[in-house]
């Protein structure tokens, strides 16, 4: 079982270069990618399970120990992550067969998604620090691709910003690996926090500070995130929609990892401040916004600043809340994006000024947005709501009265923005779909909008998977704890990592 | 059991939403079935509850956060259960007929649906047996009624309405669950009755208490959030009677009630609750005699009454409490009859404008007469039950202490209002009159259909329950005080038609006198307010108004700061934070160690460096284009001489190759652009711009020497070198540790390069996509300059010695400089050259073999050989070392990192052609599509 | 620790940086590339001793291989960085006849709207006023920025 810990990885990687050798046969790529992600899915599902009962899964890649070669350590948290990472990117996958990305563009498509696919699954798996900064290139590097596929004048401007911001932070982070190497003389992130320990203190915050800004810069914390509405919303919707869901909580993810391996509970005030600034920034943001997808955008900031919250307060309680907010985040927030894609479809706009009374035209799409966007919101019972008890909870417990204010504020904020979405978007005279109206002419425009089955499937699954969440909080926050009291003491993990 | 109603709502609401098309006629009868079920259920139990027995479940929900679902039926519980599940059927028969001529089937829909959801959460609300189930339910009554106030969302008045009611009961909802923690935090249970149990009194519980308190005057309308409510008139007659007269605004008070006996005796209780619900009473009476919209009018009057019942619960007396009870029962028949009377009259006239109404008693009296009893309910005269209700609470506050005596007070003016406004409305709606206006008849609304039984049963019976309960006021007292025991240890409400001669009775005349007396003046003097756009927003209106639009601007100011939109403006600020950062740890000490530094490590290397440092501070210089990118070219080549001097050549070749590789690719495009830079307005002035990227220089640099300076273990360093050659096979260290100690890392790299070759290739065929003839091999490159016969035949010439050179490089790696990937570049940088030549022979080798097809070979054999070794039972990427057996050649020693290296080596080649030849493509005409697609 | 190399890798990195501050595609990836090689530089120097090519069998006083393993992959990685970024300045360049990276539209419409949006809420929280207290909601639904008012 140990040696399988690299398949999440290698499963999707080895299936792109088969795509891409089938690259005429559309029908056959389609097939492929969803065949590798489905597999990818199952094996994740298997290594949750083992890590869960028999502790943590290594692979000492071709063999060698951990210092000398690269090891695949999957904890719970790892494969928590993979797996509804892994999910979330095959629901969007057939989310986007179904809206046409696959089809009507070029054959990349599929290749380079499963690149994606790759890329996040190695940097959730990874336990050294330089593959680390490799498997962020794997995935960025897909990521510009699929971000400029279509190559229109917006998608460009927009490729700039983004490819431009992520070549600093992979300057940063390839700089802060290389001065770890030259300090410590090891790039295991098992042996690393014994030999970082040793260090000079200024040296150490040097190093550290540099890791957060790199991961901070991926996760869109204050004062680092405008990069991510300016960029985001250009994309095709199913492809926005993955970005929203995975790319920033890597960059979370490997934010946990530094504050709770690598430099435990260090510069926790600093992230505390970080935490309150983004959730505020990101949410008047996405109250000044008049579209659907750059106030969705500005959420995904927002929202990101509650688990920097939660990572800033340390301890089991809160990093268990961090990590069930984590895991909640990703489905949730991609299947708004999603049902923005919808939106979109029918109406070919996702300008708040331009729609109104979609709920006359379908009550169904009015049901998908509402839910994940109150469990956003933090309305209970919902999964939100869950996540953000957890958090103020254990803020209250920490006694940081403000942030806890702070955090209820904001969810305050982001039940205004969301109303605002309602308001404008679902409710209101219906107005004729434009595409129809243009074809058609006005009065013939179709009162109930029909999408093709793929986009609702995988839509709907999302945002089941949302409230299932919410359904199986009670053994999926348990599991939560378990992971949480895992990577807070590590030290376990690296003697199994270490095989000593 | 009552977990089964509370789902089973949820359940009907939902088929109704879903399948409400198909139900057709059947909407109502799904829609009622739960609630009829809830009311049946409860009535059952209530002998039980009478004989003291209390339901309870818990249902585990979530264990680490102590969150569960606690369910727990004591007297209150029920009686509040009945209230819901009574009137909430009753509503719903009386709007089976109400929407029976709707045009719009959809609105019956929703309406049903979400009533019926609603009806659920409230039930939930009022059994919940922690604090936690409360809230759930508390949230939900919220968002259900945002939907059902907003049930004409056509009309711009309810979705504002709507908004509003949801932000101020939400923005409430939120105060409260900051509330909850803090008082969980502080008693260490959610449970509500070890919760009143402890009654913790730390500051953190009091001001958990407090923030509870807030959400419950939100909820309950309360001055100053009572604004909400008369707005929540927007939507349709049914909703406002139950939701917003019967139901949901009582949330608050069941809280105010449930936590007075426990905390009432915390100093500032009393007073608080007093103040708030005294003033509400106040305000609301006084607003509900100027409206001439009979449903605000009424609206209003609900305020007035939440502001009693949160006085009388308040005070925490356990005869207040009793009497509590009882005025909440009676408030809830009265009010939600009268409101279905207005909806009867308004669906019967199509007005419910009080100087738009006359006859109207004359030609419905049933009606007339139903709404009558209710409205003296509400008056409180014997014999119905809001005389008794108040008659107790007037004892109660009568025998209580100071604070009591001032609700007392305020009661008795509260309820001279109430009177007069009852008084007014009722003459105003039922009363013929005569027009002041204009004397034809078509001045007052007419009567187009008039209500049939469905649409009247219910007014009725509610009215002669008030009647009932009136008249059976002993029994029902001693049902009551049940219920005020469960909230109240001490309490037991004492209810009777005929209490005798005493201060409460005294109280009563005086107040219906005085009632009666102030209406007539009111209606007299037709005393009205003067143009409301004044009055009418109340402080806590305005300030709402204020701190919205607050909101949005403040949004759009602050967003306009933090999101310029600029690329240059965000790459300073990162890198400002960058060296704010570093230049702390420095400060921090980190710039203290810089180990032996010595000028240079020779003379050579000193030349170079400095050779290169004056390239790069040219490169920013120049204004030409090409010049910039010759000299950072230069610095390229700079470096690979430094890093040969360094000791390491494999680097050394690699960054050969890759630079020259670099400069044709740039000088490619280049081609298109402008010789020289635009220039664009800049962000900032050149000094600042300056000054900052020195200071990125500088903080690097030095925390780089720092950080470098202190000698490290290298245990790492030394394994690595003793096992290249013997286990790994390889004398060439660097080389063994790409392909196979971080082999991973070297597959993640090709994948890397790979998609960037797909990236280029599809943002160059971009422009071109769609049109749809696959692009003959031969248009795929333009001519660069001026055909030169001797550059042709060069290249022919060392086309095949430099793919010699290439395989050989490659091979070798494992033991020499080299390997798959600088072998690769070679070839590759052969076949482009041999393409950019330009003649047709050249043209026709380079495009015999496909580069995607390369790539992806390449990527197959890398990944696969990791497979290989995992289906050889050994670790991912595992090298395994073949030994073939060829006849005649003999035996060949084979290592599988080799294949891994080919692998490389071929996907190489496909990246740096596909690159390349696109980035050669002209740019209209051209444009290679054919290696894409 | 070779101050000059040292010094080599600031200037690298504070060239870069000035030449990423620019609006023009090409200074970018110019940028870019300057970075990028000051990192290389970087790593080797301060990840190893300078010495003799680690091949085995000369391997004492030779350098250590990790770093240079690490540079190799981040020269190539550079590489694909900076091709992708040249191909988008040649779309870039296909699309409005430049390589100048403009600032984004709907920030720049926020920015500018911000005055007008404020003007529209107040006049609409007015009509809507209005709207409620007349009585009469048969009025044409006020359009999406009415809707933020009140």
């Amino acid at each position: 079982m140990n040696q399988l810990a690299p398949l999440p990885m290698a499963i999707p990687l080895i299936s792109a270069a088969i795509a891409l050798l089938c690259r005429r046969w559309r029908a056959v790529q389609r097939a492929i990618s969803v065949i590798a992600l489905a597999t990818a899915l199952g094996m994740s599902i298997a290594l949750l399970v083992r890590a869960d009962t028999h502790g943590p899964v290594v692979a000492r890649i071709g063999g060698w120990s951990a210092s000398i070669g690269i090891s695949y350590v999957i904890d719970r948290f790892a494969a928590m992550m993979l797996v509804i990472s892994t999910l979330t990117l095959l629901a969007v996958l057939v989310f986007a067969i179904g809206e046409g990305s696959a089809k009507s563009t070029s054959p990349i498509f599929h290749p380079v998604y499963l690149v994606l696919a790759a890329g996040v699954a190695a940097a959730f798996s990874t336990g050294d620090l330089f593959h680390l900064f490799v498997s962020f290139e794997i995935l960025l590097m897909a990521s510009y691709v699929l971000l400029t596929l279509d190559g229109d004048e917006a998608q460009v401007r927009a490729g700039t910003t983004y490819v431009v911001i992520n070549t600093i932070e992979s300057v940063v982070l390839l700089v802060a690996i290389g001065l770890v190497y030259a300090s410590t003389g090891t790039l295991s992130m098992a042996e690393l926090p014994a030999r970082l320990a040793e260090l000079d203190p200024g040296l150490r915050t040097g190093l550290h500070l540099l890791l957060l800004i790199a991961f901070g810069l991926k996760a869109a914390v204050f004062p680092l995130f405008f990069w991510l509405p300016d960029s985001y919303p250009s994309a095709r919707s199913p492809i926005t929609a993955v970005f929203a869901g995975l790319l920033t909580k890597v960059g979370v993810y490997a934010i946990v990892r530094t504050q709770t391996l690598l430099f435990a509970d260090a510069h926790s005030t600093l992230l505390l401040w970080v935490a309150a600034l983004t959730m505020v920034i990101g949410v008047l943001g996405a109250i000044a916004q008049n579209d659907v997808k750059r106030i969705l955008s500005f959420h995904i900031v927002s929202q990101i600043g509650y688990m920097v919250f939660g990572i800033a307060l340390g301890g089991p309680a809160a990093i268990a809340a961090t990590i069930f907010f984590l895991i909640h985040q990703i489905p949730v927030k991609t299947s708004l994006f999603l049902v923005d894609g919808m939106i979109e479809q029918a109406t070919g706009t996702s300008r708040l000024d331009r729609l109104s009374g979609l709920l006359h035209r379908s009550g169904f799409l009015a049901a998908l947005f509402v839910i994940p966007a109150l469990s956003l919101a933090g309305i209970p019972p919902l999964s939100g709501f869950v996540g953000k008890l957890g958090l103020i909870t254990a803020g209250l417990d920490a006694g940081d009265g403000i942030l806890v204010a702070v955090a209820i504020t904001c969810s305050l904020l982001t039940l205004v923005s969301m109303v605002k979405i309602w308001l404008s978007v679902f409710w209101g005279e219906p107005t004729p779909n434009p595409k129809v109206a243009a074809s058609v002419g006005a009065a013939a425009a179709d009162p109930q909008t029909r999408w093709p089955i793929p986009m609702v499937t995988a839509t709907v699954a999302l945002v089941a998977i949302g409230l299932t969440i919410a359904v199986a909080a009670g053994p999926l926050h348990g599991l939560c704890e378990r992971a949480a009291a895992e990577i807070v003491s590590p030290g376990d993990t690296i003697r199994i990592v270490l095989g000593s | 059991m009552i977990a089964v109603l509370v789902l089973a709502h949820f359940v009907a609401g939902s088929v109704v939403l879903v399948a409400g098309r198909t139900l057709r006629r059947w909407i109502f009868a799904v829609a009622i079935a739960p609630v009829l079920g809830a009311l049946i259920t409860v009535a059952t139990l209530v002998p039980g509850v009478l004989d003291g027995d209390v339901g309870f479940h818990r249902y585990r929900w979530i264990d680490g956060l102590s969150l569960a679902v606690t369910i727990r039926l004591d007297g209150f519980a029920t009686v509040m259960a009945l209230v819901v599940a009574g009137i909430g059927a009753a509503v719903l028969v009386y709007a089976w007929s109400y929407f029976s001529h709707d045009e719009s089937p959809a609105r019956v829909v929703r309406f049903a649906g979400f009533f019926t959801l609603f009806a659920g959460a409230m039930l939930g609300l009022v059994v919940a047996g922690d604090v936690w189930t409360l809230f759930v339910c508390w949230e939900l009554t919220s968002v259900l009624s945002f939907v059902l106030i907003g049930l004409d969302d056509h009309l711009p008045s309810a979705r504002i309405a709507a908004q509003r009611a949801l932000l101020v009961t939400g923005a409430g909802g939120l105060v409260m669950l900051g509330g909850i923690v803090c008082l969980v935090h502080a008693s260490g249970t959610a449970d509500l009755e070890h919760l009143f149990a402890i009654a913790p009194t730390s500051a953190t519980a009091q001001v958990g208490l407090v923030m509870i308190l807030i959400g419950a005057f939100a909820k309950s309308a309360q001055v100053p959030f009572h604004f909400w409510l008369p707005g929540a008139m927007a939507a349709p007659t049914p909703v406002s009677a139950f939701l917003h007269s019967a139901t949901m605004v009582k949330a608050g008070v069941v809280v105010v009630a449930r936590f007075a006996p426990a905390f009432a005796s915390i100093g500032w209780w009393r007073p608080l609750l007093v103040i708030v619900g005294g003033s509400t009473m106040l305000v609301g009476g006084v607003a509900a005699l100027r409206r001439d919209d009979a449903k605000q009018s009424l609206a209003f009057g609900t305020v007035s009454q939440l502001g009693f019942l949160v006085v009388l619960f308040g005070i925490g007396e356990p005869a207040a409490t009793a009497a509590g009870v009882a005025m909440l029962v009676a408030h809830a028949l009265f009010k939600s009859g009268l409101f279905l009377a207005i909806g009867a009259v308004e669906h019967a006239t199509g007005s419910r404008d009080l100087r738009r109404l006359s006859g109207v008693g004359r030609s419905l009296p049933h009606l007339a007469v139903a709404a009558g009893l209710c409205t003296l309910s509400m008056i409180g005269l014997p014999p119905l039950i809001g005389f008794v209700g108040k008659e107790s609470a007037l004892a109660a506050l009568a025998e209580g202490e100071r604070w009591s005596i001032v609700a007392l007070v305020v009661v008795v003016v509260g309820s001279i209002l109430t009177t007069a406004y009852s008084v007014r409305l009722f003459w105003a709606m039922f009363a013929t009159k005569r027009s002041k206006v204009d004397q034809s008849e078509n001045h007052f609304a007419r009567i187009h259909h008039p209500p049939n039984v469905a649409l009247t049963a219910p007014i009725t019976v509610l009215a002669l329950l008030s009647l009932a309960g009136g008249v059976a006021a002993s029994p029902l007292g001693t049902r009551l005080s049940v219920a005020a025991e469960s909230l109240d240890g001490a309490a037991s409400a004492h209810l009777a038609l005929w209490p005798g001669i005493h201060l409460p009775l005294l109280l009563s005349v005086l107040i219906v006198v005085a009632g009666a007396g102030l209406a007539l003046v009111v209606l007299r003097t037709q005393w009205r307010p003067a143009p409301p756009t004044t009055r009418d927003s109340t402080l806590g209106e305005r300030a709402y108004g204020r701190a919205y639009n607050g909101l949005l601007d403040g949004a759009k100011r602050i967003t306009r700061v933090t999101q310029s939109g600029s690329l240059p403006v965000y790459v300073a600020v990162i890198f400002a934070v960058i060296v704010a950062a570093i230049g702390f740890a420095l400060v921090r000490g980190a710039g203290g160690d810089w180990g032996d530094p010595v000028a240079a490590d020779s003379v050579l290397q000193a030349a170079v460096a400095l050779l290169a440092g004056v390239m790069a501070i040219a490169v920013v210089a120049a204004r030409r284009r090409f010049v910039s990118v010759l000299l950072l070219g230069g610095v390229g080549q700079g470096l690979t001489v430094l890093f040969l001097l360094y000791g390491a050549p494999d680097l050394a070749l690699t960054q050969f190759m890759i630079e020259t590789l670099m400069i044709v690719a740039f000088v490619l495009v280049l081609r298109h652009l402008p010789t020289t830079y635009s220039s664009p307005p800049m962000w900032a002035p050149k000094a600042l711009r300056i000054a900052l990227s020195v200071a990125v220089g500088v903080t690097f640099a030095w925390f780089a020497l720092s950080a470098g300076s202190g000698d490290r273990p290298t245990d790492v360093t030394d394994a690595v070198e003793h096992l290249s050659l013997p286990v790994a096979g390889g004398k060439n260290v660097v080389n063994v540790t790409i392909v196979d100690f971080r082999g991973v890392d070297t597959m993640g790299e090709i994948t890397v390069f790979a998609v960037a070759a797909l990236g280029v290739a599809n943002l160059v065929t971009a422009s071109r996509r769609g049109i749809g003839a696959p692009v003959s091999a031969a248009t795929r490159f333009s001519r660069i300059g001026a055909q030169s016969m001797i550059f042709e035949q060069v290249t022919k010439m060392i086309f095949h010695i430099t793919l010699l050179v290439s395989a050989y490089v490659a091979l070798r790696g494992h033991n020499a400089p080299g390997g798959g990937f600088a072998g690769g570049l070679i070839a590759g940088a052969a076949f482009v050259f041999r393409l950019l030549a330009g003649d047709a022979s050249n043209r026709q080798v380079a495009t015999r073999l496909s580069p995607i097809v390369l790539i992806g070979t390449g990527m197959l054999l890398a990944i696969g050989t990791g497979f290989a070794s995992l289906v050889a039972g050994n670790e991912f990427l595992e090298t395994n070392v073949f030994d073939i057996h060829l006849p005649g050649v003999g035996r060949i020693h084979f290592p599988s990192a080799a294949i891994f290296d080919i692998g490389v080596y071929l996907l190489v080649i496909g990246v740096v052609i596909i690159v390349l030849s696109h980035l050669a493509a002209r740019t209209h005409s051209a444009g290679a599509d054919g290696a894409v697609t | 620790m070779s101050i000059a190399l040292v010094v080599l890798i600031g200037v690298l990195f504070a060239t870069g940086t000035y030449s990423m501050l620019h609006r023009s595609l090409t200074r970018i990836v110019l940028g870019v590339g300057l970075i990028g090689n000051g990192v290389n530089l970087l790593l080797i120097v301060a990840g190893s001793r300078p010495g003799l090519p680690p091949i085995v069998g000369k391997l004492t006083g030779s350098t250590d291989p990790i770093p240079q393993a690490l540079v190799l992959t981040a020269i190539v990685i550079g590489f694909a960085l900076q091709a992708f970024l040249l191909a988008l300045a040649w779309r870039s360049w296909t699309l409005d006849g430049n390589d100048d990276v403009e600032d984004d539209i709907e920030d720049r419409k926020i920015a500018d709207r911000r005055r007008r949006a404020i003007r529209t809420t107040e006049a609409a929280r007015r009509a809507e006023r209005e709207r409620q207290l007349s009585g009469d909601d048969n009025q044409p639904a006020g359009e999406a920025t009415n809707l933020g008012a009140r």
